[in-house]
Parts: structure tokens; sequence; C-alpha cells
């Protein structure tokens, strides 16, 4: 398992899978890290269509044949396992797997537990980074995603998760669909290349490979990744501030929560011990007791201190997903207070796009995140409904499947499974797809 | 064998495609010389969804049949199903003009043109009209009217009829593979050839052929076919039932059918686990044996109720003195029979296609009973059309023969 153009970097695969994967891995494609494989994987074509970076699988030729899964999971899980053989080859072989995908929809959703398992079984420490949707898309898509990251989880090592919805929470409702796109994929594209950084940006105290395998391999836990920069006076006590009021430190609880936290931190050639102290012993303040993992290189540039924060969480900490719009502990002043937009926003352009700056840049290209032009120009009560409509797009036949199910029984579709996509069998009004014990009421305990 | 004819029956089922090879004496007994198959990717409930994936599926088994016949398939039966099929009876009517009063050949061919002309919906088509009996001025249960007096002749026909467009997809699909289709035939017709004896027709006997997309099945008594019937739910249904009753995929979900499946509850499955820790696919994961017995239980107990109720309707539950008789993939299933006594609370068999001869394993497979019987379809017709003793005469032996179950 050696990468070819770096002997001593581990091997690295990103694999973007549904609508958001796929998108989100071109994105990481263009920053264009090196000797890392970027791959793209959709049942819809269309959104194959669109990678120019990535190399591109189409999972289940025979059905649903580059249409989509549409929302169905089950039609997603065929389209998966049909394609397992072609899956095995994208994961074999590497040592670090990233299955990033967003939840909520049918392919995202069912296919990268499924990706993540065979990766495993290959042998590679797997990372699974995934959005969750906007509460305004409906609770069966918060439901179906819930269900996808608890999957995903099982399968992978760890997960980073961002839900959409968190945006809102920190830049308050008044924010235009596209900006909330890009800062959820901002902030997930940071989780991956912060890791991927953190283990091949040249330096002398890198975070090692063996280092992360052994905080997160088997852990089945969720994490975050954090990249910030301090700068002035002080560069470490404005990087500290910085993590702190980064949502996902939720004021340093996080922190305190964590198994494991590692830290990558990186300074021009005039970094200083004595700042790397000063580093360490405030994140130690703010998490002891926890197993801390340090690296330091001096190859970034002078006056920033740029660091890469990761967070394993406990295996069933109480920041579960379910839970993630953090703001619900908090007041709207505290929300405020975090005065985190700007951070965050500011931090756009020299967070994770700075960090490889130096990294020869060669093929790097600028990040530039173009999200599908919608019609909508803020997240208004009456936007909501085209939020909906929107995603009701993405997902031809859920405005006709909820037609069928009103005519019919009100079951969960869902359990139609591989018959979703055809004629339904109707007889006396009664659709016979439906699993016949729960048309009977039987249960099952 | 000089004169021995090749007949190939081609069923494009929803798990499976599968090609068969009989070769033909002049004695009309079929012996099995080849076979051929291959996983059925695009199909679902019996009706192509994915034309490039079957065309490919259709291909290999045709290509694996005739490496094992040592014969180049030039022409083949084609079984089609689907829920757009209808399967119902229709009388014709016919006055006897000639001078004479005799019927002749001409008469007998009027009648069942008459027969024919049912009122279909435009955008249906007929796939068989099968002669059941003659009456002649009111005398009923008459096999053979040529050569009787009479005014007035009426046949009944039992008459099959599907989709035009539902039936042409395979159709075009088989021919674009530059392969003749000599003719299509119902699936649940073609796997009650293959199963029944003449016995069992003449007594009464319900076939159901149980399949992954559809559950096809047809009713001969008295020699003829009475009643035909498709539902659009089979063993696939079994299997999605489980995959989301147990919260497994579909593929694990269709193992643990075929590893685990019973149509009745085993009291002995209370509480007992099935581990799958083993497995790649769901680590850790344990599932319960009763509660996956209970699921396709259901099912399968419903698949027959719905039939019963069917049978009930058209009044001939009293008419199935031989029983039941299952064939199909489904009927693998462990205590299927036990199942099928149970609701239609009469004897039940698995179907040995033994009306033919050839490679043993083929005849004794369940699954394979529909391209059997589409042999057996194909070795009447084309013994009967060559003949040319008149077209009546053709038709007539055709019916009489193949339908009709006496020699
Ligand atoms: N962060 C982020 N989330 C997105 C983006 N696009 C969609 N989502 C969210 O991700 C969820 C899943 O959508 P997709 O990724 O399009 O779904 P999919 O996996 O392609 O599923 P199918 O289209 O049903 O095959 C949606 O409900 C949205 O909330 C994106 O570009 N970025
Ligand atoms: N041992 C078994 N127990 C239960 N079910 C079984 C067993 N073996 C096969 N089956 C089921 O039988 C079905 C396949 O039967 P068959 O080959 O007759 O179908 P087909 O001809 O491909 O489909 P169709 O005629 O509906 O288009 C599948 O659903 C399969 O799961
Ligand atoms: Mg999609
Ligand atoms: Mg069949």
């Amino acid at each position: 398992m050696k990468n070819p153009d770096y002997p001593d970097n581990p091997v690295i695969r990103f694999i973007g899978i549904g609508g958001t994967g796929v998108n989100l891995v071109e994105k990481l494609a263009m920053i264009g890290l090196q000797g890392v494989e970027s791959h793209s994987v959709d049942t819809d074509n269309r959104s194959l269509s669109n990678c120019h970076q990535s190399k591109t699988l189409l999972l289940g030729k025979a059905i649903p044949c580059g249409l989509g899964a549409g929302g169905d999971v089950a039609l997603a899980r065929a389209a998966v396992e049909s394609d397992r053989d072609h899956l095995l080859r994208l994961v074999s072989c590497a040592d670090l797997v990233f299955v990033i995908a967003g939840m909520g929809g049918g392919t995202g959703t069912e296919a990268a537990s499924f990706v993540a398992r065979l990766a495993k079984e290959a042998g590679a420490l797997v990372v699974g980074v995934a959005a969750t949707p906007f509460n305004c898309e409906g609770s069966r898509r918060g439901n179906k995603a819930a269900g996808g990251i608890r999957d995903l989880k099982q399968s992978a090592d760890i997960v980073f998760h961002f839900s959409n919805e968190e945006v809102m929470h920190i830049t308050g409702t008044e924010i235009s669909l596209n900006n909330a796109l890009e800062i959820a994929n901002r902030h997930l594209c940071e989780s991956v290349l912060g890791l991927s950084r953190m283990l091949i940006e040249p330096g002398l105290l890198n975070v090692s490979f063996s280092d992360l395998r052994d905080s997160m391999t088997g852990r089945h836990s969720l994490g975050s990744t954090l990249c910030v920069e301090g700068v002035g006076e002080n560069l470490a006590a404005d990087a500290m501030g910085k993590i702190l009021s980064h949502p996902a430190a939720r004021m340093g609880k996080a922190l305190s929560e964590a198994t494991t936290l590692l830290v990558h931190l990186s300074g021009g050639d005039n970094l200083s011990l004595a700042e790397i102290n000063t580093f360490v012993e405030s994140i130690s303040s703010h998490a002891p007791d926890i197993d801390l993992v340090i690296g330091a290189s001096g190859t970034g540039s002078n006056n920033v201190l740029q660091v890469i924060l990761i967070i394993v969480q406990k295996s069933n900490s109480k920041a579960s997903l379910i839970q993630t719009n953090l703001s619900k502990n908090l007041t709207e002043n505290e929300t405020l207070d975090l005065n985190y937009p700007e951070n965050f926003i500011s931090s756009g352009e020299n967070s994770y796009i700075g960090l490889g700056a130096e990294s020869k840049g060669a093929n790097r290209v600028r990040f530039a995140y173009t999200p599908p032009a919608p019609t909508v120009e803020t997240i208004t009560p009456e936007m909501k409904d085209n939020l909906l409509e929107a995603a009701a797009k993405q997902e031809p036949n859920r405005k006709k499947r909820k037609e069928i199910k009103q005519e019919m029984l009100p079951l969960e579709i869902i359990s139609k499974g591989r018959f979703e996509k055809i004629e339904p069998t109707i007889h006396k009004g009664e659709d016979l797809d439906q699993p016949t014990y729960i048309r009977r009421g039987r249960m099952l305990n | 064998m000089s004169n021995s004819q090749i007949i190939v029956g081609l069923e494009i089922g929803t798990s499976k495609v599968c090609v068969v090879v009989g070769e033909v004496n002049d004695n009309q007994v079929a012996n099995i010389i080849g076979l051929g198959q291959s996983k059925s990717r695009g199909v679902r409930k019996g009706e192509i969804v994915d034309s490039s994936v079957v065309e490919e599926d259709v291909r290999n088994a045709i290509v694996e049949a005739e490496h094992m016949a040592d014969v180049e398939i030039q022409s083949v039966f084609l079984g089609v199903t689907g829920s757009h099929m209808r399967g119902f009876n229709n009388t014709g009517v016919h006055p006897v003009v000639s001078a004479d009063r005799e019927i002749n050949d001409a008469d007998i061919q009027d009648v069942i043109k008459n027969a024919k002309a049912v009122n279909l919906p435009s955008d249906h088509s007929v796939v068989h009209v099968i002669r059941q009996h003659f009456s002649v001025d009111g005398q009923d249960g008459i096999l053979n009217p040529e050569g009787m007096l009479g005014a007035k002749m009426e046949v009944d026909v039992h008459v099959v009829s599907g989709r035009y467009n539902r039936l042409q997809n395979p159709i075009r699909l088989v021919s674009g593979l530059h392969l003749q289709v000599e003719n299509i035939a119902f699936n649940g017709l073609a796997s009650s050839l293959a199963t029944l004896s003449t016995e069992q027709k003449e007594l009464g006997t319900l076939v159901i052929d149980l399949g992954a997309g559809t559950t096809d099945y047809a009713i001969y008594s008295g020699g003829v076919i009475k009643h035909t019937g498709v539902l659009a739910v089979g063993g696939d249904h079994v299997s999605n039932d489980l995959a989301y009753g147990l919260k497994v995929p579909l593929g694990r979900a269709e193992q643990l059918k075929v590893d685990n499946g019973s149509a009745v509850i085993d009291p002995e499955s209370k509480n007992r686990m099935l581990d799958l820790s083993t497995d790649n696919i769901v680590p850790g994961k344990k599932v319960n044996l009763n509660h996956l017995q209970m699921i396709m239980s259901l099912r399968l107990r419903e698949i027959f109720e719905l039939i019963a109720n069917d049978i009930d309707q058209a009044g001939l539950i009293n008419y199935l003195r031989a029983g039941v008789v299952l064939c199909g993939g489904g009927a693998r299933t462990p205590h299927i029979t036990k199942l099928a006594r149970d609701i239609f609370k009469l004897p039940a068999a698995i179907g040995r296609s033994s009306t033919v001869s050839g490679i043993k394993n083929a005849l004794d497979e369940p699954e394979f009973s529909t391209s059997i019987g589409l042999i057996k379809f194909g070795a009447f017709q084309s013994q009967a059309i060559p003949k040319r003793e008149g077209l009546g005469r053709a038709i007539r032996k055709q019916f009489v023969s193949l339908f009709g179950g006496r020699k």
C-alpha cells in the first residue's frame, strides 16, 4: 500500500457518493492534493456529467440506469450491491478512505455505509463525511438522514458530520440558500482537507498515519475537524479563541468531552517552541485528561499560526447527530457572541485554502463553489416552500409517490423498496407491494 | 429420429433467463437436449424494464444452451407474463349454413373466428384462443362436431389477452437478437403443459407457477383450460418484505429466504436467533427466525388466498379433483405444499416436467417448467402447421391435441 509518488505518505482516496458527495469531491479534487485519488460515484448521470476533476463511476447501470435513485434507498441499495466489484476496486490498496455523502436522499444515504464497509474490509482506515438536510426539507428526509448517519457510523471508523441546518444557527436565517450550502460545503471540505493535510504536509513533527489510526480505528464515533489561523500579537491565543468560537467546538465542550484530540500546528520558519507550548497548554486546559496528539511544522507562512484540530468524540457521546443544532442550548445572545460568521467566512479565504499554499501548488485550483443556481434569495418562511420544491425536484418521484400513497394506505412508502419505481400491484385498492405483515398490522417483537 | 425437429423455449423471467432446447420426434415426444441460463437483471414483475441488460442476459443464456445442445438456435417459443395479461372465457356462435346442415371444417373455423372476436380494450391483443367445448343446437360438451348435423353451433373458448405494447417488448427484444419468435405463450399455460398429465387435466388441477416477479396460474378441468390468471406478486416480494422487516440488504434477505425460509411458521423457531455476525455484509447482526418465517408465511399465504378467491369467484373450486400443482422457484420453499393444502383444502404437490424426457436435472427443477412447457407448446404447433392438411384440420388438431389433452 504505497503511494507511488510519495512513498512515505499514506494512500488516500476521496470517494464522493450521491449528489452532495460528488459535488464535494469535485471541489476537493480541484484543490489538487498531491497523490490523492478522487472518485465520484452516483446513480445519477447528471451529477456525474459535471465531474471534471474526479474519476466517475455510475452505480446501477441496469437500474436506475443513470436516472438517480430519486430518494429511493432500496433502489440505491440494489444499485450499490450490483456494483460491489467496481467499488471494491476503488477502495482496495488504500490506507485512508474518505466516504463523502449527503444524507437524506437515496444514493448517499444508502451507498455511503456500503462503500465504507467495503473499504473497512479492504483494510483501510475509513472516515465518513456527511451532510444532513435543512429542517425545512421535512422530517422524512431528516429521519432518513439520521438513519444514514447511524449506518455510516457503524461501518466507518469515524464520521465527520455537518448539518446544513447548522449554518442557519450560525448565521441566522437571513442567508441565501447558495451561501448556506457554500458554508456547509466549506465546513465539510475543511474536515477532509484538514485531516489529509495533517498527514501529507511536509513537516518535522507530523501527526503520523499510525497516530491517526490508533485514535480512530474501530471507534465508530462522530468527530470534527477544525481549521483556524491565529494572527496578530499572540498567535496561540488568537488561534485558541477561534477554536472555541467554532461551532464544532461547542464553546469548548466538545474538547472536554472528546477521547482524543489530534492537533497539527504550522507556522513560518520562525515558529517558536514557546508558541507551540503556549498553544498546547491552552488546549490542554480545556481538555484535561484527554489523549492529545501534537504535530508541528515550520513550512507555513510567518506571523500566522495555522491549526488543524481533529476532535474524536466518545463512541456514544451525547453530542449526537440529532442534537447538532448546537445552538438549541444557546441563547440568542450567546449565538451572537460567538461572532462566528465573520470568523468562519473570512477564514474561508485562508483556512483550508491557505493551508496548502506552500505545497508546490502546481495543480492547485482555487476553491470555488458554485451551487446550483436556485431562484431564491434568502431563507424566509415563503422560501422554505421553494426549498422543499427544489428538494422535490431532486427527488422526482416524491410528489407522485405522495399522491399514490394517499389513495392507498397510510404506510411508510419506504417499505415498497424494490417496487417503488415500477407499476404498483394494486388489488381492490390495496397496494400489494407493501409487505403483507405490515398491511395485516402484525408486529415484530 | 429422421424427422426430429429442434424446438426452443425461452423464458425471460424476473430472476433468470432460461433457454431449453428440445428435440421432438414424429410422435411429439420431446427430449430435452440443452439448457442455458443466466441471471436476469433487467426484468421486474415479469416484464422488461431495461432492454440493454436483458439483451445481454438472453444472449448469454442462448449461447450456453447452444453449446450444450450443440445446435444453432434460430427460433424460439417465447413465454410472456405480466400484470397486463387477462384470462377469460367467451362464447362464439355460428349458424350452420350448408344445405345439408352437416358441420364441416369451414363452420368450425367460422365459429372459432366468432369466438375470437372478443370485445377487447383497444390496446389489448389476443395471445391465445383456446377451444373448450362445442355445443350444437344446445347440446353441450361436444369435443369434435365435425360431421354432426345441426343448425346452430356454439363454441366456448378461453381467451388470454395482453396489452399490445407490453407483449411487443420481449418480442422485439428477441427479434433484435436475430432470433425468430415463432410464437408466444402465456407462462402459466406453458408451465401447466409441462407439469400436468392427461389424467390431471381431465380430473381438474390448478397449476401455480411461483416466480420471482409474478405468480401465474392456470386451471385444467375436463381436459381443457378453464381459467388463467397472473398476480404481479412473487418471490421478490417475499425477499423485499424480509429485507424491510429484518432490516437487511435485499441480497441478504434473498439468501436468508433460501437458507432459512419456510412457508409456515415452525413453532420451534420461537426465539431462535440467526447469527449473521460471520457475514461481512451485516457484521454483528442477528435476525429472529420466527420473524423471518412469520413475514414469509404471511406473504405466501396471501398469494394463495388471492388465487383461492379468484377461483372461488370463477366457481371452479369444486372442479379441482386432482388438487394443486406447484412449480417455479418459489415451489422450493419448505412446507409450501402444506400451506397450499391448508388454503385450498386440496391435495398439493410439486410439479415435475414428467411429460417430456431428457436431461434429468432440468426436469426436476421447478424453475424450468415454463421453458419446458414452451417446448411442448411449440411441438404441437409446428407439428400441426407444416402438414397443412387444410388449415381447419390443422388448427383443430392443434387445439385438440394441445389444449384438449386428448390424443
Ligand atoms: N452541504 C450540502 N448539502 C447538500 C448539497 N446538495 C444537497 N445537499 C443535502 O444533501 C441531502 C441529500 O441530497 P443528495 O446528495 O442530492 O442526494 P443523493 O444521495 O444524490 O440521492 P438521490 O438523488 O436520491 O440519488 C439533501 O437533502 C440536501 O439537504 C450540497 O451541495 N451541499
Ligand atoms: N429454496 C427456495 N426457497 C424459497 N424461494 C426460492 C428458493 N429457491 C428459489 N426461490 C425463489 O424463486 C424465485 C425464482 O423463481 P423462478 O426462477 O421460477 O422465477 P422467474 O421465472 O425468474 O420469475 P418470473 O416467472 O416471475 O418472471 C425467486 O424469487 C427465488 O427467490
Ligand atoms: Mg442525486
Ligand atoms: Mg417464471
